[in-house]
């Protein structure tokens, strides 16, 4: 049947062909409007088993980076203004190593008070000491002379007290100076208390005090600690493990631990030891309501030398993901 | 014999194109009003739909949807970690907040928390700015849908609004199906969802986990189920899970279902009753064929090319205009997402050939018992 175009129909020729024509175009509109529904890798990773575990019973936990010693929050005895501060955030300073020091200018004038009081006390010794020389030899003299009519016998009962009383003086100011000499005992410690030392060898991690600024012992502004430091030679992590997972966990065998954000930088760390107490969670959100009555238990891990220090992976404070096996058939 | 059928059916154009109308029409009305039903079901698993990664949901074992859920404690997600065969499982929140807007609105909304470390759960693509963008403080993205709905005429990208007393600054706009409610869904992080959200004890609404390879995702759910105590979803159940939501609680099966039905019985009784009266008019000249040796058999064969020309040009014509409107409607908001199922006009078309061949059947028998001497009547 060849196409003459004289006797095309409408209805027989151009009708199918249009019907034709949309149902090509409807198909295309149909197949290259079906929506994407394919499933997307995630763009960074998040922190997934490593391959060892990958089909393995583990327990899984996350936790934080903290110094081996734990953070120590170091306070201050004595309130007063901060006149000297010797270390900053990253020092390593070595126990007894000076940190701060508070105003002492009032223990050191108690001091020198004490002081002064001390040569008083000294002074008066001196003197009650001649006193009672004078009075003693005075004493001999009316005792070796043979005639008793020669002194009357008041005199001699005078001469008795007198050295009696000069004996007291004496001892009386060298109960003055070893009370002056407590003072200043006193007042020197109150100076030692005024100069504030790291309690342990470790590393300064923050430092939230400024000279001139005034410390008390209730702590600092808005509660912060003066200064946190901490052993972060070896490091370690704290590993928050829900209380239903922990009778599962093999404890002794080392976590696989990555910090977050950089899941595929993965770390043995070695276990060092369990909490013995079961603490409930704190999440980290900052949150002021929050509640929790979810319970963890705490295990300690140490993490290796290559993934801590100046160039390393994991900082104290950081937050951690971590997978650790499961005892076997469980 | 065929080409003479396809003339009687041309001959008169008035019944020709009425025919190719009524099978035009209700094959219109059958795919579209199936097209939107099944849209409109599928925005129930708009939360699945947009979640760009993972192919496991896991939920406590109240919860029904992506935005039916009871929250459960953070430590879910270590449990969920703890099972074998586990990839890696992240947290999502979502949860429902009242936005306050610059003009001083208030406006319902969906916050969708998803992991800060890597972002996993965020919808696949973006009209605007980029993932990362959302590590800037007081992010976060609004679908594309929802800023045409709160930002009428004014360009989204840093506007600046309060969320449970604090900011919160447009920094990018998703390119996600709007969901079933409507409301515009901030995406943003986790922590931060968790300050924007007022306070309940427990937050976290999904864990979406993906397993090892060598695991299916059904396989992956079974131990979980089995292991945690609370609820998996593969990806697939959970979109079910969202369709079946709505079919259980809204009346649009119901409603969709009779303009289906509708279409069916208009598309039955127009050609119906034009096929019928076509035949019946020509029933002379079946006669006359009749009387010229024309059996049976070869008269069924030209009534099947007619039918079957008639529903090929108006099957054609019916698909083409429901392409037509959906693609009229495609920049309308309310229309976003919505696209044909490729399975919607196979549907129409078998509709279409059951309602002809319902007609032709009916019509035929009338020719059938015809006796040649009916061309003399």
């Amino acid at each position: 049947m060849a196409i003459d175009i004289r006797n095309l129909s409408f209805s027989r020729q151009i009708l199918p062909a249009i019907a034709v024509v949309g149902l090509v175009l409807a198909a295309i509109f149909i197949l290259t409007g079906q929506p994407d529904r394919e499933v997307d890798e995630p763009d960074t990773s998040p922190p997934s088993v490593p391959g060892s575990l990958a089909n393995e019973a583990r327990v899984a936990g996350s936790g934080v980076v903290e110094p081996s010693s734990e953070l120590v929050q170091v306070g201050s005895a004595l309130s007063g203004l901060v006149t000297g501060l010797y270390v900053q955030p990253g020092d390593r300073v070595s126990e007894g190593q000076t940190l701060f020091t508070v105003d002492d200018r009032q223990a050191r004038a108690q001091l020198r008070e004490a002081e002064a009081a001390i040569g008083e006390a000294r002074a008066a010794i001196a003197e009650a000491q001649s006193a009672q020389a004078t009075a003693s030899s005075q004493l001999a003299l009316y005792r070796n002379v043979s005639d008793p009519a020669a002194v009357s016998r008041s005199e001699v009962i005078r001469a008795e007290g007198e050295a009696r009383a000069a004996g007291e003086r004496l001892q009386l100011a060298r109960a003055r100076l070893s009370a002056a000499q407590a003072r200043a005992s006193s007042a020197r410690t109150e100076v030692g208390r005024l100069t504030i030392t790291a309690p342990i060898a470790g590393e300064i991690l923050a430092v939230n005090i400024r000279k001139g600024e005034y410390v008390s012992t209730m702590g600092g502004g808005g509660s912060q600690p003066f200064i946190e430091m901490g052993q972060t030679q070896p490091m370690h992590v704290r590993i928050d493990i829900d209380e239903q997972q922990a009778p599962r966990l093999a404890l002794g065998k080392p976590a696989t631990v990555s910090p977050r954000g950089a899941a595929e930088q993965q770390v043995e760390a070695a276990f060092v030891r369990a909490e013995p107490l079961v603490v409930p969670k704190r999440s980290l959100t900052n949150s002021a309501a929050e509640r929790v009555d979810v319970r963890v238990l705490q295990v300690i891990y140490e993490l290796p030398a290559s993934a801590v220090g100046e160039n390393g992976t994991f900082r104290v404070g950081q937050q951690v993901d971590a997978f650790i096996p499961a005892k076997k058939g469980q | 014999m065929i080409w003479i059928a396809i003339r009687m059916l041309t001959g008169d154009p008035q019944k020709f194109f009425g025919l190719v109308f009524g099978i035009a029409f209700s094959t219109l009305l059958i795919t579209q009003q199936l097209t939107i039903f099944v849209n409109l079901l599928n925005l129930g698993a708009a939360g699945v739909y947009n979640n760009g990664n993972g192919e496991v949901f896991v939920m406590d074992p109240a919860s029904v949807t992506t935005d039916v859920t009871y929250p459960m404690p953070s430590t879910a997600l270590d449990a969920v970690r703890s099972v074998e065969g586990v990839d890696w499982a992240v947290p999502q929140l979502r949860s429902a907040a009242a936005v306050r807007t610059a003009q001083g609105d208030l406006e319902q909304v969906v916050i969708v928390g998803v992991d800060d470390a890597t972002l996993t759960g965020m919808p696949k693509r973006l009209v605007e700015g980029d993932k990362s963008d959302l590590r800037t403080p007081d992010t976060v993205m609004v679908d594309d849908v929802g800023a045409t709905r709160m930002f009428p005429g004014l360009d989204p990208m840093g506007q600046v609004l309060e969320l449970n007393d604090q900011r919160v600054v447009i920094g990018g706009i998703t390119d996600t199906v709007p969901g079933f409610a409507s409301t515009a869904v901030f995406y943003t992080t986790y922590s931060r969802a968790l300050r924007y959200i007022p306070g309940t004890r427990n937050r976290m609404s999904l864990v979406i986990a993906q397993p090892v390879a060598g695991i299916t995702p059904s396989q992956l759910v079974d131990k979980i189920e089995a292991e945690t105590g609370l609820k998996g979803r593969t990806r697939e159940e959970f979109t079910r899970d969202g369709i079946d939501f709505i079919i259980a609680n809204t009346g649009i099966p119901f409603n969709f279902g009779i303009t289906v039905a509708l279409g069916f019985v208009v598309g039955v009784a127009i050609v119906g009753l034009t096929f019928s009266l076509f035949i019946r008019d020509n029933i002379k000249q079946f006669g006359a064929l009749k009387a010229i040796g024309v059996t049976n058999r070869q008269i069924r064969k030209m009534v099947a090319a007619q039918a079957g020309l008639v529903g090929f040009i108006g099957y054609g014509f019916g698909v083409l205009a429901t392409v037509g409107t959906m693609w009229a409607f495609s920049s309308n908001p309310f229309f976003k997402g919505f696209f044909v199922p490729w399975q919607v006009p196979l549907i129409s078309l078998a509709a279409v050939i059951v309602i002809l061949a319902l007609t032709a059947l009916l019509a035929l028998r009338t020719v059938f018992n015809t006796e040649p001497a009916a061309v003399f009547r």
